[in-house]
């Protein structure tokens, strides 16, 4: 037998071997997370819960006490506004939402302790209201009011397209936007349209999309605010 | 020189530069002395030559893994800087900007301690003061190159000016961040130091044009940041104590110390563009492959200010872009070529002669509609051409240079890139291998009946390009490749003056300082030898469609992006797009090809998130430093 494989398998056998002789040993068997955090963001007016972006979101800063220094956790947010981590150590954390799609709030001590709920009562930038699209001719169409909280201009405005109900700024197939850079004037109607023929290798006809219509104030790190999305056949 | 020969160098320096008389007057074994190196010119060599081989140029070893990724196999899949941008895809995936990507750190400090050694003992050598004076010069232009580097990609670092001592307390060599404004104004006054010091000789190791090149770079990129970064704000503790972001009020003097450094190079003589006023666009396009082919050969050097040298084959020395970038069909014998993929983006930006002063997107059908990205449609009147070439006919002889394209020559070779063809009763076969028999004649749809006779749309193996352009900038024509490892040994010419040409005319046009007259001519000057003969106003669309056409694929578009935040804005579900030639088999029994306008095939959109502008900072938990945004 070469030299090379009996050397080999004398290694498997000692590392056969030492497999039991150094079995594992308590001190380094810490416990698993057993705490978690769950909630929702809550329009503070209408108790409705405030539309987000899953994707490149409204995200929760954990600072978790005891370290110094200490590397953020970043939660984020599902679409209808909920979030969850259930899988955290339990401990005091400084909880803060941050690029938010809302009037900034500040940080709160929380003691996360078992599956602790969390809600953050918030005032959204904007409201997008009365929301309707619709399907007319080989156009989409969406409809809306927009009822905004600062007096900042809004950026823009946009009827977002995808195959997927999760679509938003950072998600989607196909985009209208109008720029719109001064502030909504309430209770006109904002129109966006969608043209299906000039996308039809992305909207396929017959199918059915999502649709969700969004408006972005011109405030840095903002996210877009949104009414819930709707699926079509188109 | 690389770094085992470096260390195998001082090892038999050790052994042989040992012995003392007296046996009381012991040096240490273990080290050489400063002076032992530095007082003989052999040993400055050995040092300097090790100092530069650090420096982050993005050359051809320069990919998303980080500097000099030229060892053993380096088998990244071709993946660099230019495939994140707009210029380029990958065949094989859309390419984002990771977490982890174009990092250059802990590479970043080794660099600067080992030039900080050399800084503190300068004052102590023996040597003339002719040569301290280079040494100070060439030490502070490394380490303005190093802090650039940093700079670049992390905003204030922590500013380490002569090298730390270790005694016994590891908590005292820890330095915070420095703001973002002292580290720009050190890169700047580094490169003050090293103007002041250097020779005005050309070559290869750092010169006073070199530094004012550098400076012209570094300080146009500070000044693009303060004027340009609130299109990206962010927030947190990094921005508060501002160690990243700049205070829009100091683009300006950022600017005017971009335009200074820049007409220092442009009044000193020394250089100038490479064959200036070619007869057409036929000849423009030759001299400028022949500039990136071999920047030392048929007087290109004129154009070239700092060159990184590829002098022999090997790891740590030659480089891959023949083998990952080359055609399919000049292959040789190697498996995985075609990677990188100009896009269509990048052709339609170049201008056309007829038009010039404008992007002149590539029309393909009757209605001029160019943002139909949705396929073939029977019903659409498309133009037919009779090459699959002469659609580009008019464009600016850089694209004809940069890019390979559909059925032009390469190393003696037709290259093909067909994507398919359109059936005499108008059904189109696209990117699926068939052929279709017609009164005697076969067709194939991707031009030729098998993988090694064609060079685009096949998806086998990644080999062909997705967009229906081929890569030719920087490729070597003159002999096959070397299907192997790091055997193409190619010069890459870090400043050039093109660019500084270009850093004028932006940082005039920006700030409306300066003199707006050169700064037009700069630009036409640069078109001229692209073979425009009409004059464009200096406008900043005008400055940068230029810089974005003539530096294309020298790494410096993402650094464009970078720092005048344009990338976010790009890149957001953005697709990048392909011209598909088709074989027009309606047009039998003429030769005729369409063209169709769409997404790139089988490459995800991409997204670049606004916390990208800066990279994160590595080993946070240990040197205790301020992360960066949202990481």
């Amino acid at each position: 037998m070469p030299l090379k494989i009996l050397i080999m398998n004398k290694l498997l056998l000692g590392l056969f071997i030492i497999s039991f002789v150094l079995p594992s040993c308590e001190k380094d068997n810490y416990d698993g997370p057993t705490a978690g955090l769950s909630g929702t963001f809550i329009d503070a007016l209408t108790k409705q819960p405030i539309e987000q972006d899953i994707i490149n979101g409204t995200t929760i800063e954990l600072l978790e006490k005891g370290y110094n220094p200490v590397t953020p956790q970043y939660l984020i947010v599902k679409n209808n506004g909920s979030y969850e981590n259930s899988q955290l150590f339990a401990n005091t954390y400084t909880v803060r939402p941050v690029r938010g799609n809302f009037i900034d709030i500040p940080a709160q001590e929380v003691v996360i302790k078992g599956q602790t709920i969390l809600d953050f009562v918030v005032t959204p930038y904007i409201r997008v209201k009365e929301a309707n699209i619709s399907k007319v001719g080989t156009k989409v169409i969406a409809t809306f009011k927009l009822e905004q909280n600062v007096l900042t201009p809004i950026r823009k405005i946009s009827l977002y397209a995808h195959s997927d109900s999760r679509l938003g700024e950072g998600m989607r197939l196909v985009v209208s936007e109008k720029i719109i850079n001064v502030a909504s004037v309430p209770n006109t109607i904002y129109t966006i349209e969608m043209d299906l023929p000039s996308n039809s290798s992305t909207l396929k006809p017959g199918l059915g999309y999502y649709f969700r219509v969004g408006a972005l104030i011109n405030v840095p790190e903002a996210k877009p605010n949104y009414a819930p999305a709707v699926k079509l056949v188109i | 020189m690389n770094t085992n020969n470096i260390k195998i160098c001082i090892l038999l320096a050790s052994v042989f530069l040992l012995g003392c008389d007296k046996v009381l007057d012991l040096e240490p074994t273990d080290r050489l002395s400063a002076n032992a190196i530095f007082g003989d010119p052999k040993g400055v060599e050995i040092y300097m030559a090790n100092l530069y081989s650090q420096l982050p140029i993005e050359d051809f070893t320069y990919m998303k893994q980080g500097f000099n990724y030229n060892q053993s196999g380096p088998n990244n899949g071709g993946q660099c800087a230019s495939m994140v941008t707009d210029e380029a895809t990958h065949s094989e995936s859309g390419s984002g900007v990771g977490d982890g990507d174009f990092q250059w750190w802990a590479d970043g400090y080794k660099l600067i301690r080992d030039v900080n050694i050399l800084v503190d003992v300068i004052p102590t050598l023996k040597i003339s003061d002719q040569e301290r004076r280079s040494l100070i010069g060439e030490s502070s232009f490394i380490k303005a190159f190093a802090y650039f580097g940093l700079a670049k990609r992390y905003g204030g670092v922590p500013l380490i000016k002569n090298s730390q001592v270790y005694s016994g307390d590891a908590e005292s060599l820890k330095v915070p961040r420095n703001t973002e404004q002292e580290t720009w104004d050190y890169v700047l006054s580094l490169c003050d130091t090293a103007i002041l010091n250097l020779g005005d000789a050309t070559g290869r190791r750092a010169t006073k044009w070199a530094a004012y090149a550098l400076k012209s770079r570094a300080a146009l990129h500070a000044a693009s940041l303060a004027k340009f970064g609130n299109l990206a704000p962010q927030s947190g503790i990094a921005v508060t104590q501002k160690l990243v972001g700049l205070d829009a009020f100091l683009a300006n003097n950022y600017y005017k110390a971009a335009i200074s450094a820049s007409e220092a190079i442009m009044k000193s003589g020394k250089f100038q563009l490479f064959k200036p006023t070619p007869a057409n666009p036929q000849e423009a396009a030759e001299n400028y492959r022949l500039l990136f082919q071999d920047p030392n050969a048929n007087g290109a050097s004129v154009e070239a200010i700092f060159i990184k040298g590829h002098a022999i084959v090997g790891n740590f020395q030659g480089h891959n872009y023949d083998i990952w970038f080359q055609p399919a069909q000049t292959a040789n014998g190697w498996p995985h070529p075609g990677r990188m993929n100009p896009t269509l983006d990048l052709a339609d930006s170049y201008e056309s002669y007829t038009n010039p002063g404008k992007s002149a997107p590539i029309v393909t059908t009757m209605d001029n509609n160019t943002n139909d990205y949705n396929g073939y449609k029977p019903s659409q009147n498309y133009i037919r051409y009779n090459t699959p070439n002469e659609i580009f006919k008019d464009k600016d002889a850089r694209l004809w240079a940069t890019s390979i394209l559909p059925g032009t020559i390469w190393k003696d070779k037709t290259i093909i890139i067909q994507a398919g063809y359109v059936k005499p009763d108008g059904v189109a076969v696209i990117r699926t291998s068939a052929n279709i028999n017609i009164s005697g004649t076969t067709y194939y749809t991707y031009g030729a009946p098998n993988t090694s006779l064609y060079s685009g749309f096949d998806g086998f193996g990644g080999n062909n390009t997705k967009t229906g352009f081929g890569f030719k900038k920087f490729m070597n024509q003159l002999s096959p490749i070397v299907p192997g490892w790091n055997q193409s040994t190619t010069d890459f010419i870090e400043f050039r003056y093109a660019e500084i040409l270009l850093n004028f005319a932006e940082a005039v046009v920006e700030s409306g300082t300066g003199d707006a007259i050169a700064a037009a001519k700069a630009i036409n000057d640069i078109r001229r030898r692209a073979a425009h003969k009409v004059d464009i106003p200096l406008t900043v669309e005008n400055v940068q469609r230029e810089r974005k056409v003539e530096l294309a694929f020298e790494n410096k578009r993402f650094w464009d992006l970078i720092r005048r935040r344009e990338f976010h804005t790009l890149f957001n579900s953005s697709s990048m797009h392909s011209l598909m030639p088709l074989l027009d088999l309606r047009a039998l029994p003429d030769t005729k090809y369409i063209f169709v306008r769409v997404n790139a095939p089988n490459i995800n959109p991409r997204t670049f998130i606004t916390r990208s502008y800066y990279r994160a900072i590595p080993g946070i938990g240990s040197n205790g430093l301020v992360q960066n945004p949202e990481y």
